[in-house]
């Protein structure tokens, strides 16, 4: 990963993860703030809701003493004193007073506990009512009222009235229903519900709501059971169609503190879920814009540190390449700089460097050219100056052994001016070296000649020849220096196989390349020999001059080929020549420079 | 039935009110207005299933034969009959000069005809001025079963039912619930007193009786529930016998012993005393039997409801039914309530059905006649039960069916309820029978007195 994707990753993260963090901040101290706001609007709810139950027990207390001091009550206690009593005519009396006092439930009972008259349920005459054969409470209270179809919640008041031995209980009770929470004034987004039972599990059908019945009831179940078993306030997160909710459920409790159900205060979670959206999609676009900043601000930093670094790398590569004036630029004075300024004394000592190692390397070769020449040149001169010598000890013989010897060392003295000639030749040739003339050349064609050339020598040392050449096409190359290098490997091979052998001359043609290979079977080389064996004057060979394979690679590298040998101690020697086939160049006019 | 007769008397004796007994001259003309809560599609005998509309019925239609007062066939459109020994061939002498309202003579053709469409498990003849029936078994009640208002003579023809009574319908408005009848001036017993008589049907008790006292309306019906509260406001009421059945009627016969068990415990359970004095406010009897006590002269042997020892203890676990009562109607409403009470205190849970898949039917079956023998085969055909089969037409056999029907365990008689009218006092010679059925054809108003 670049220094560059480094380090927008590293802005783009810190801005990410303190856009994050602040987001969860906000988020948390929001839903804290709606927490605490809804825990006191829901505390403010049921405060309200305890007061309309106040002020409707002391209004249900005041109807109940009305209905107390009617004349039904009156001739109902009268009926109470016979024996025995005729409760026939009042069945539908609660029903006409309850009506007529707008209670929802209201019952007559004698002291025996004998229900004269029930509103709400009119059969029931005759039956008992518990609540007259105890002593019923003195304030209003709640109890479960058992019906027809069912039972209902409703908050009571009971009185009593009599005469002589005779008591009549008058009960009455508002239901608590849809009217009764319809008068609780809900802030906008809250609910008060009422669920009607204490046990027996969860029923939709037992919830009444002061705005419909709940589509969403069953969600409200796991805290319902909780409060049945606890019989303790109770606090939960409901998922409903519309959102979610707070719900905040109290036991409701009757006169024995026995549970009879329970007030519900739900409260929306819209108004959070609304800003909790708008935090979010705030950090979205802070996110997003810090992204682009990160991501400006990562480009104009990489563009300040990574420059120098890459132009620093540049320089590098360039040295690496070759280029020893390689230089950056310092347009800084800080780290960056100091290291730019390290990398320029460094490539100018390198430089420094360089020149002393060739100048070394120069006067090392003039020396071994020295050497070489003297050595060289030494050997002819000797017999030279022997013969020379002869010459003047022949004169002073007399004039016939004279004569003798002139005519010997003339011969001699030609010999080794002609030795010293060639010397000089190579040496010439090797300063010389011409540049290939590319022209159309047939290796079969060439191998022929070279082959022919050294018939005498190869007869002579019982050297077997096989020539293989797999390439029909002429390639372009320098028939002459391409000779030369041939013939210089094949007397090679000859000089390494004196006792004789085996010499393969192949020619193939390979990815493009033409690969040729001249392999003897003579003793091999030692791989310190092998790795020397093209450095001028290097030369195994007692009377070599070590140019005849620095020759053939100077010709190869000018074909903008390769030469390699490849050789193991007794298993002979391969050189191997590989040469662009350059047909390209088989259009182009005959004897051009590459 | 002779045995029981003297009692029919005596009740009938009770029943005539002071007004029938005025010594005052019978009036002609005038028109008699009534009010009813039914309201009756057409007037179809065989449709006409209450009291008051098989009154009304009467005065448009007559049958063969009549029952009296003591439950006696009497002759109306036939002047005679016998029977030929074996009780299965009858022969009635059909009363000559008597006619439709159209005009048309009452022959025999037009009473076989009429017969047939209402008894195909008859054969009926027409020869000459006789009718003959011939019934399969022996069937000592062939008479009493054509007093029956389902057996009344009609001429059905373009959609009109044209009778012989003493009234012809004048004008039918269906929309508005009216009807008004008119005197038949060719009544062949002689023109009844009353010029008209006009029917306001459709009207609830408490709005009858509020036109009642407001001199709207010159008859009402009274509920058996507002018989007491009615006679407490000093108004002028005749009331019948107890003779309509209050009844829990079970959808099918018990499969098991413990389904007996169940319903005996059931039957137990019922307080029918508390639902007649409180609910009907003493309008009627508990009912142990089907017929009532006045009828039969035996109903006391079987015990009501609780009076038969309320159940040892409730059914565990409690068993539910479903009850099917008429909840339009507030007093059955109120009954039904009563009665899941007491059923729950044997352990018996009632459940509120409306459809007539319920298990338990709460029903009110008005007495069919004044034979006892016809009321138990009315009753057991109405309920779809098996016909009760009389030996003979002694107090015996009639006892022993009722008790084959009634330990059948698929009813359980609660209470039979009187019914009653309450009228104005200008309304003279109207009667009301033991079966609750109204007597109008001698009816007269006494003029208005300013």
């Amino acid at each position: 990963v670049s220094f560059r994707r480094r380090l927008l990753l590293l802005f783009a993260s810190t801005v990410l993860l303190s856009v994050a963090a602040v987001t969860i901040i906000i988020s948390v101290m929001s839903r804290r703030a709606f927490d605490r706001a809804n825990d006191e609007r829901t505390a403010a709810l049921v405060a309200q809701f305890h007061r309309e139950f106040d002020d409707q027990g002391a209004e249900i207390s005041r109807r109940i003493q009305s209905v107390a001091e009617s004349s039904d009550a009156n001739r109902m206690l009268v009926a109470a004193a016979q024996s025995p009593p005729d409760y026939s005519p009042f069945l539908n009396t609660a029903q006409v007073i309850a009506e007529a006092q707008r209670l929802d439930f209201l019952e007559f009972a004698d002291d025996r506990g004998t229900i004269i008259s029930s509103a709400q349920w009119p059969a029931k005459f005759g039956y008992a009512e518990p609540l007259a054969t105890q002593a019923p409470p003195t304030t209003p209270f709640l109890k479960q009222e058992e019906l027809p179809s069912g039972s209902a919640l409703g908050l009571f008041a009971v009185t009593t009235i009599s005469a002589a031995d005779r008591r009549l209980y008058i009960i009455g009770a508002v239901r608590l229903d849809k009217s009764f929470l319809d008068r609780l004034e809900a802030p906008a987004g809250m609910k008060v519900v009422l669920y009607e039972g204490s046990s027996g599990g969860f029923s939709p059908e037992h919830l009444v709501s002061g705005d419909a019945r709940e589509a969403d009831a069953l969600e409200l179940a796991p805290i319902i059971q909780g409060l049945q078993a606890s019989h303790q306030a109770a606090a939960a997160l409901i998922h409903t169609s519309s959102g979610d909710e707070n719900v905040n459920a109290f036991p409701l409790t009757g006169a024995n503190h026995q549970m009879l159900g329970a007030l519900l205060v739900t409260s929306s979670r819209q108004i959070y879920t609304q800003l909790r959206a708008q935090i979010r999609a705030a950090a979205l676009l802070a996110a997003s814009a810090g992204l682009m900043v990160a991501i400006l601000l990562s480009s104009w930093v990489a563009a300040r540190v990574t420059r120098p670094v890459e132009q620093l790398a540049q320089a590098a590569r360039s040295l690496a390449a070759g280029n020893w004036m390689a230089e950056v630029a310092i347009s800084r004075k800080d780290e960056l700089g100091a290291l730019a300024d390290s990398f320029n004394r460094m490539t100018r000592e390198l430089r420094d460097h360089q020149e002393r190692l060739v100048q070394s390397e120069r006067a090392a070769a003039w020396r071994e050219l020295a050497r070489r020449l003297a050595h060289e040149l030494k050997n002819p001169l000797f017999p030279l100056q022997l013969t020379v010598e002869n010459l003047l000890r022949a004169r002073a013989h007399g004039q016939q052994q004279f004569d003798e010897t002139f005519r010997e060392s003339a011969s001699t003295l030609l010999t080794e001016i002609a030795n010293l000639k060639n010397i000089i030749a190579k040496f010439s040739d090797f300063s010389r070296m011409p540049q290939p003339q590319f022209q159309p050349l047939r290796l079969n064609e060439l191998f022929e000649s070279v082959v022919k050339l050294h018939l005498a020598q190869l007869a002579k040392t019982a050297i077997a020849c096989k020539v293989e050449v797999a390439v029909e096409e002429a390639i372009a190359a320098d028939p002459e220096l391409l000779h030369r290098t041939l013939s210089n490997l094949i007397s090679n091979a000859i000089d390494a196989m004196p006792e004789g052998g085996s010499l393969g001359l192949r020619a193939r043609e390979q990815n493009g390349s033409i690969r040729i290979e001249v392999a003897d079977t003579g003793k091999g080389l030692a791989p310190q020999e092998a790795a020397n064996l093209f450095t001028p004057y290097y030369t195994s060979k007692p009377h070599g001059t070590g140019l005849g394979l620095a020759i053939a690679q100077s010709i190869v590298s000018d074909h903008g080929g390769r030469i390699s040998v490849a050789s193991e101690p007794g298993r002979g020697t391969t050189f191997i020549i590989e040469l662009p086939a350059h047909r390209d160049k088989l259009s182009a006019t005959p004897g051009t420079h590459v | 039935m002779k045995r029981f007769s003297s009692v029919l008397i005596a009740a009938a004796s009770l029943l005539s009110v002071a007004p029938a007994l005025a010594a005052t001259r019978p009036h002609y003309g005038g028109t008699l207005r009534i009010a009813l809560e039914e309201s009756p599609e057409n007037f179809d005998p065989a449709a006409l299933d209450t009291p008051a509309l098989r009154s009304l019925s009467r005065l448009i239609f007559e049958n063969l034969v009549q029952m009296d007062d003591r439950g006696q066939p009497q002759p109306a459109l036939a002047a005679s009959w016998r029977v030929e020994p074996g009780n299965q061939r009858w022969r009635f002498q059909v009363r000559s000069g008597v006619i439709l309202t159209d005009g048309t003579p009452v022959d025999a053709s037009t009473i076989a005809a009429s017969l047939r469409a209402g008894n195909p498990h008859w054969k009926i003849f027409a020869l000459g001025d006789l009718v003959m029936i011939e019934t399969d078994t022996p069937d000592p009640n062939v008479p009493a079963e054509l007093g029956l208002a389902r057996n009344s003579i009609v001429r059905r023809a373009n959609g009109r039912s044209l009778g012989s009574g003493p009234f012809l319908v004048e004008q039918w408005d269906a929309a508005a619930k009216h009807l008004r009848l008119a005197a038949n001036n060719q009544y062949w017993a002689g023109r009844p007193f009353l010029d008209s008589i006009e029917v306001d049907f459709g009207k609830s008790h408490r709005d009858q009786m509020m036109l009642l006292d407001l001199g709207k309306t010159d008859l009402v019906e009274v509920a058996p529930e507002q018989i007491r509260p009615a006679q407490s406001g000093n108004r002028n009421l005749l009331i019948s016998m107890p003779e309509e059945l209050m009844c829990l009627v079970f959808a099918r016969d018990p499969q098991s012993d413990g389904e007996v068990r169940l319903r005996t415990a059931l039957a137990r359970s019922i307080d029918t005393t508390a639902l007649n004095n409180v609910i009907f406010q003493a309008g009627g009897e508990p009912a142990g039997g089907l017929l009532p006590n006045w009828l039969s002269g035996y109903e006391f042997v079987f015990p009501s409801g609780s009076e038969a020892g309320a159940p040892e203890r409730s059914l565990e676990p409690p068993i539910t039914l479903t009850l099917n009562y008429d909840s339009a109607d507030p007093v059955a409403r109120i009954v039904a309530d009563r009665l899941s009470l007491n059923a729950k205190d044997a352990g018996v849970h009632l459940e509120p059905l409306t459809s007539d898949q319920a298990e338990l039917r709460l029903l009110r079956l008005p007495l069919a006649s004044l034979d006892g023998q016809l009321d138990l085969e009315e009753l057991a055909r109405s309920l779809e039960l098996p016909l009760p089969a009389f030996g003979d037409p002694s107090i015996t056999a009639l006892y022993t069916a009722e008790s084959t029907l009634l330990q059948a365990h698929r009813i359980i008689p609660l209470l039979h309820l009187r019914s009653a009218v309450a009228l104005r006092p200008a309304v003279h010679q109207f009667q009301i029978g033991a079966d609750g059925a109204w007597k109008l054809e001698n009816a007269w108003l006494s003029p208005e007195t300013p």
